[in-house]
């Protein structure tokens, strides 16, 4: 690997280890304060994509607004999804399992319904210019998405670690019967949650529409990925789930520039298996928020 | 005295199973009140009944004569009834202060909140010397009064403490003794459960003794310690007859 290709690498498993961070933080955070996984959660990814994909590649809006308004609207989606889909089934796992993973064929076959399925639509790149970092090339279009992901981990942060509600967030994530006690709203801390997990994950796929093919399914892998990091990093943990993200970046990364992108996430698997082995609860090894 | 808090005849299952069968309790304003039992006698579900995370099959619960059952958990800490719950259960990965930021949750900041974190810390010196330290990392001891001083910080009117001294060192049994009693001078009104009988009914005026369910035994704290069935059973103490 030449000096140029390692710059390069480097300079996108930071670009993956952020998109991973964005998307994993919000499925650690809503597992932590509700114990079920969102199967759907992919599908938000996929629907701040094509947020940016209908406002500015078909309406002309500009682009830094598109992924602004994308970051509501998947964040409403997420409060719906809790308001409909969790809270009923609150009590059955089963029940949850099955209805997120119906939600997210809902919303891949709305998607494909309205906007067709198979062709990858291209949205226009609003920053075409590459910077130019030693003997690398990197587009701006990739770089801007570092700043991004970190502005909004670290408003993230300071929300659950600096204000009331973000702390009773946290209390709740640790023991709901206790924060009950306390007088806080289950209910209402499971909304927030949730809108915080589609925030993330709607930001995350609205700066990546411009770089990948907007695709109903474009959730899958991403998720898959998601799933990986939460695992490592310790299920509700989010500083578990940063670090994990930051790791499976530069792994995917490196595996993919070296090998392919198949044999990147087998490695990624079988990272995953080793830590599990290695520590059971993941890396923070306790269900924190 | 007025009743503060009233339980008029209640049951709480557990599925099909009665834990609690039809107990009338009255505190008054201000007093300690203790409920004794042995294991699985349904003390800490008679506790969880009156804070809402248990709903009574039968029965009425009362506070200040206003209907507390079926109420949410959070709508009973709104009335001003706080848990001190089994086990302690402080929120393990927040700090010290954020307990106590927790116990104060529905209040509003101000001067009065202010007094009350320092108050607290008074009370608990030794939780001031850890405020930034994860509550989880905290010595059984600590905890307890971490998690006496998150229900204080609520400005509670009815504390529910239950088995403040369990697994705790002599030394911390009276020290938190010591504190019970103090809250007591202060008029504050304490439903307290206890397997340490002799600490229970040392501390409270009033007294029930559980058995499977139901009241077994009532009355003035000081009359149930000279009671032979007490003594025998609860306190191991045996009269030679
Ligand atoms: N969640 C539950 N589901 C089913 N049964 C329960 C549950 N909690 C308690 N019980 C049963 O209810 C009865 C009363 O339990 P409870 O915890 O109230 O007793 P306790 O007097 O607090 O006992 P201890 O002194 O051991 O704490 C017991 O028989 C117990 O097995
Ligand atoms: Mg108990």
């Amino acid at each position: 690997m030449d000096s140029a290709t390692l710059i390069q690498t480097l300079l996108n498993s930071v670009v993956a280890s952020s998109i991973y961070a964005l998307v994993a933080v919000g499925l650690a955070l809503a597992f932590g304060v509700m114990k079920m996984a969102n199967f759907a959660h992919g599908e938000f990814f996929m629907v701040g994509a094509y947020c940016v994909y209908v406002l500015y590649g078909l309406l002309g809006l500009p682009f830094p607004l598109a992924v602004v308004l994308a970051v509501p609207i998947v964040a409403l989606l997420g409060l719906l999804t809790e308001r409909f889909i969790f809270r009923p089934t609150r009590r059955n796992v089963l029940a949850g399992f099955m209805a997120t993973a119906g939600l997210a064929f809902v919303l891949q076959v709305a998607a494909g319904r309205i906007w067709g399925v198979g062709i990858a639509k291209g949205v226009p790149t609003p920053y075409a210019g590459t910077a130019e970092i030693g003997d690398a090339n990197l587009g701006w279009q990739r770089l801007i998405i570092i700043p991004c992901a970190f502005a909004m981990l670290l408003a993230l942060r300071y929300f659950l670690y600096r204000t009331k509600f973000g702390k009773a967030l946290r209390a709740c994530a640790q023991d709901p019967e206790i924060a009950a006690l306390q007088g806080i709203r289950i209910n209402r801390m499971t909304a927030l949650a949730m809108a915080l997990a589609g925030a993330s994950a709607g930001l995350a796929g609205a700066l990546m529409a411009p770089i990948l093919p907007v695709t109903p399914y474009i959730g899958h892998g991403v998720v898959l990925i998601a799933f990986i990091v939460v695992i490592v990093g310790g299920m509700a943990s989010i500083e578990g789930a940063i670090i994990a993200a930051v790791l499976l970046g530069f792994i995917h990364t490196f595996v993919t520039t070296l090998a392919d992108n198949l044999i990147a996430t087998m490695v990624g698997v079988v990272f995953m298996a080793v830590t599990l082995i290695l520590r059971p609860k993941g890396i923070m090894g306790r269900e924190r928020a | 005295m007025a009743l503060l808090l009233e339980l008029d005849n209640v049951s709480v299952h557990y599925q099909k199973i009665a834990a609690v069968r039809g107990i009338t309790i009255g505190v008054g304003e201000g007093e300690i009140v203790t409920l004794i039992g042995a294991n699985g006698a349904g003390k800490t579900t008679t506790l969880r009944a009156i804070s809402g995370l248990e709903r009574p099959s039968a029965g009425e619960i009362r506070l200040r004569g206003q209907r507390i059952n079926g109420m949410a958990p959070e709508r009973i800490a709104e009335l001003g009834i706080a848990h001190v719950p089994e086990g302690r259960r402080v929120f393990p990965y927040m700090t010290v202060r954020e307990n106590l930021e927790m116990g104060a949750f529905l209040r509003k900041s101000g001067t009065e909140l202010r007094n009350d974190y320092e108050d607290v810390f008074t009370r608990f010196p030794r939780l001031k010397e850890r405020e930034k330290q994860l509550a989880g990392t905290l010595s059984g001891g600590e905890q307890q009064m971490l998690a006496m001083g998150r229900a204080l910080m609520s400005k509670p009117k009815v504390i529910l403490m239950d088995e403040p001294s369990l697994g705790l060192s002599p030394i911390m049994c009276r020290e938190i003794a010591r504190i019970i009693r103090r809250l007591h001078e202060e008029g504050r009104t304490i439903v307290l459960v206890e397997q340490n009988a002799r600490l229970a009914l040392a501390l409270a005026q009033k007294a029930y003794v559980m058995e499977t369910g139901r009241i077994a035994l009532e009355g003035p704290a000081a009359e149930l310690r000279e009671n032979d069935e007490v003594q025998r059973t609860y306190l191991g103490i045996t009269t030679a007859s």
